[in-house]
């Protein structure tokens, strides 16, 4: 299994991040219901193996941080959740 | 934490499934970019019909570069600063947009690059094909309104066609109008 996503917060960012574009952090800490400072730690995670990239700006003098998943997110993703399914299907 | 227990994996698998089902994603059209290109559109189409029917002096022609390159100028710095600032961006969004802009793209070429097979009435309803697919594009992901704005605007096609040829222009124009702005507005209604 994917030991990057065994983190139930980083699996759901990715899940998030899927059928999106880009998504803003404070969009991501909304919907998955954690604090800024946690979910920062998560991001620089998952933007350090590369399964996530990141995008800084301005907006109105505001820092505007977004991100997206990329093809490696994406696979390692498809992979996870797949060993999850079957190890589930083998306990059954 | 290295190994997952069944029990844990039946919750990550739940929580990935939920937010799937919630993340389907909504074609945001962007009315005003609609409501600016259906008018300009119509503008384009009407200015053209009067001045070959000499209702107008030539010189009012130039009005219509002018408004397409300002429909331009703004189109594009809106997408810009919305592409920006977005809080999510779609992937079906970002799939959306390429259709609109290969369509009007190809609709410019066809009307800048071949005056000559496009000449007159034609040239109007290359923009009109165009308009009908990107609205009718939008339809496809379940927005009502741009369905029926997209058969308003292929009707129109076909009864410019059996219209006498000096109205079959204004008919043209009034479905850029009604179907295409008409769209624009209703989704700027919609959205506030």
């Amino acid at each position: 299994m994917d030991e990057l996503l065994l983190s139930k917060v980083r699996l759901g960012v990715v899940a998030e991040l899927l059928n999106f574009d880009w998504v803003a952090f404070s969009e991501l800490a909304r919907s998955l219901d954690v604090s800024n400072g946690n979910l920062g730690a998560h991001m620089s995670k998952l933007v350090d193996a590369g399964y996530v990239e990141e995008e800084k700006s301005f907006f109105n003098r505001r820092p505007l941080t977004r991100y997206r998943l990329t093809k490696r997110g994406r696979d390692a993703f498809a992979a996870h959740v797949a060993q999850l399914q079957s190890m589930l299907a083998e306990t059954k | 934490m290295n190994r997952l227990d069944a029990p844990q994996a039946r919750d990550h698998l739940e929580m990935v499934d939920r937010i799937l089902a919630e993340s389907h994603p909504r074609l945001c059209a962007g009315g005003e970019f609609f409501v600016i290109w259906g008018i300009a559109s119509a503008f384009a189409t009407v200015v053209f019909a009067l001045a070959d029917r000499n209702a107008i002096p030539a010189a009012a022609l130039w009005s219509v570069p002018l408004v397409l390159i300002a429909a331009a100028l703004y189109t594009s710095v809106r997408a810009r600063s919305l592409r920006r600032t977005l809080a999510r961006t779609s992937l079906v969004q970002r799939e959306f947009f390429n259709v609109l802009w290969l369509t009007i793209g190809l609709a410019f070429i066809a009307d800048a690059a071949a005056y000559r097979i496009f000449t007159g009435t034609a040239s109007a309803a290359i923009w009109s094909i165009a308009e009908a697919i990107v609205l009718l594009y939008i339809g496809m992901h379940g927005n009502r309104r741009a369905q029926i704005a997209g058969l308003l605007v292929v009707v129109s096609l076909v009864a410019a066609n059996f219209v006498a040829a000096p109205l079959a222009p204004y008919v043209l124009a009034a479905g850029m109008l009604v179907g295409y702005g008409g769209f624009g507005a209703s989704e700027l209604l919609a959205r506030d």
